[in-house]
């Protein structure tokens, strides 16, 4: 095992920010459920109080920080997941990349809905 | 031995035949026959003794046995064995006596019998034990033992262990000073609560368990595994190793497969058995790992 | 070297009774958060149809699918798997900073029993108006 990595390879960073982005997670997510079920209820949403809502600058850059760090979150947990099983070699790289792609994705389709939502676009 | 004493006797009867002084002889002869008898009769009485004591607290072990060798061994099975119990037996007294009474082709690791070889190391009744410190009257009867899992078993309850050695190797688990004191004499000085800090992770006897029972140390091959990072962790934190061993040491061991791979499931702290706090020290490591790292300035 | 017996390298679930504490901690965190990425990535998917064309058909969409009971098991079951994985997370959170490393495993147990506790008491709200 003991091959030599660069100085810039520590996996300690994503280690650092998974746990970083699980503090500020803890928050938000309490927050989004408390109020999509409890203040308001699922049932009685509309078009209309969403946009209001997500009009707001503040609450739109929170629920988007929320998409941004759910999703780094939730997709290096699963990477995390795979290489504790033992992937390795050309399929670690390619899960890399179909993940990192697909985070990419959603951030953006994510943004995409969040600005639909308001009436600023 | 009895056949040995008829024969002397018949010898010396032969001989007092002959002999010029039998009277003597014969005395002498008969106080000996006289004292092999008694002893005899001793020994005698004290095997039924202990048969009648033993006869209640038999316990039934059942031991994994598999011999890619010898046909009818190849396929893994478990053998049934009745052990006599006495108060303070271990597992490898259990063991041992199984092999010495009933199945001499039993295999199993074994050396120091006073846990700090660390040779016997083994899977009882779901958990990884060591042999020589496990009581048999702390188990549930009948005892299931089985080799360690996770590795390749090599004859009833022998495992391949040298991977595990292969990632003990890869922290380097040897003292490197940055720098030898002054004076051919001087002493290397560790304060007291430096001995403390590192005083746990130097109990360490290479038995094997805790990488064992690590469930990412099974998926992953190439995770270091908690005993290597506690040997790594036992060097980095002597005071008397210097600022840049630690370094490298700190470098080894937050490489993606090292502390990082550790998903804290203490099953490792659970089973050692030095009780080290394998978890809190690969904990602390990655807490040391972070820190160093964010001074990229 | 004479061959060896190969068995299998991920630990045996037939055997989960002599799991222990920090095990099912790491298996359950582990489901948990695949459930919670897969519904992150069906989320978003469910909102873009929802928001592609005029403000009523967002409307009508979340009204549908809210008036389907099954929607809303699903959502007590989404409320427990996301707490749990808060609480345990929280427990994970508390290792990694190396406090109350002596009663790891007690609030393991206490994490499920507050997940429980938080699940059954929001049930009425979940359920009301099906």
């Amino acid at each position: 095992m003991a091959e030599y990595y660069s100085s810039f390879e520590r996996g300690g960073v994503r280690w650092l920010l998974q746990r970083v982005t699980a503090v500020f997670l803890i928050g938000v997510l309490a927050f989004h459920f408390f109020l999509l079920h409890f203040v308001n209820h699922a049932a009685d949403i509309t078009f209309a109080g969403t946009q209001a809502r997500m009009s707001q600058v503040g609450y739109f850059a929170t629920m988007w920080l929320f998409l941004v760090t759910a999703t780094f979150h939730g997709v290096n947990g699963v990477y995390n997941a795979l290489v504790n099983q033992g992937i390795d070699g050309t399929a670690k790289r390619a899960v890399g990349a179909v993940l990192t792609l697909a985070s990419i994705a959603l951030i953006a389709q994510g943004t995409r809905v969040a600005l639909a939502m308001t009436d600023l676009l | 031995m009895s056949t040995q004493i008829e024969q002397k006797e018949t010898d010396e009867e032969a001989e007092a035949e002959t002999e010029i002084e039998p009277a003597e002889q014969s005395n002498q002869e008969r106080r000996l026959s006289e004292k092999r008898a008694r002893a005899e009769a001793n020994e005698r009485q004290r095997r039924e003794r202990e048969a009648v004591r033993d006869a209640d607290n038999d316990i039934r072990i059942k031991v994994f046995r598999y011999d890619p060798e010898v046909e009818g061994k190849e396929e893994p099975r478990f053998d049934d064995f009745r052990v006599p119990f006495h108060k303070g037996m271990t597992i490898l007294d259990a063991l041992i006596y199984a092999r010495d009474h009933y199945d001499s082709s039993l295999t199993f690791r074994h050396s120091c019998r006073q846990a700090v070889c660390g040779s016997d190391a083994l899977f009882v009744n779901g958990q990884q034990r060591l042999g020589c410190k496990t009581q048999i009257a702390d188990l549930e009867t009948p005892v299931r033992i089985e080799p360690l899992p996770h590795q390749d078993v090599v004859k009833d309850l022998v495992v391949d262990m040298e991977h595990f050695y292969e990632q003990m190797q890869a922290v380097e688990p040897y003292f490197q000073p940055d720098d030898l004191p002054e004076g051919e004499h001087e002493e290397q000085r560790q304060t007291p609560e430096n001995r403390e800090k590192v005083k746990m992770s130097t109990r360490c006897i290479w038995c094997g368990a805790c990488m064992s029972s690590c469930n990412v140390a099974a998926g992953d091959n190439q995770y270091l595994g908690p005993a290597a990072i506690n040997k790594a962790y036992r060097f980095a934190m002597d005071e008397r190793e210097g600022e840049n061993a630690k370094a490298n040491r700190l470098e080894t061991i937050e490489q993606e497969h090292g502390v990082w791979r550790c998903q804290t499931q203490f099953s490792c702290t659970e089973v050692c058995p030095k009780d080290i706090p394998l978890t809190e020290h690969i904990q602390e490591l990655k807490r040391e790992a972070v820190k160093s790292n964010l001074k990229f300035w | 070297m004479s061959e060896t017996y190969d068995r299998g390298s991920v630990e045996d679930f037939g055997r989960w009774r002599e799991f222990r504490s920090g095990m099912w901690a790491w298996i359950f965190h582990k489901f948990t958060g695949w459930v919670l990425v897969g519904y992150l990535f069906t989320h978003i998917a469910v909102l873009s149809t929802a928001t592609a064309s005029d403000p009523a058909v967002y409307t009508d969409t979340l009204h549908g699918l809210e008036n389907l009971l099954v929607v809303r098991v699903l959502e007590v079951g989404l409320l427990a798997v996301a707490v749990f994985h808060i609480l345990n997370g929280v427990r994970l959170l508390m290792v990694d900073l190396g406090l109350g490393l002596d009663s790891q495993d007690k609030s393991f147990y206490a994490s499920l029993v507050v997940t429980a506790a938080i699940t059954v008491a929001s049930v009425p709200t979940f359920l009301a108006g099906v």
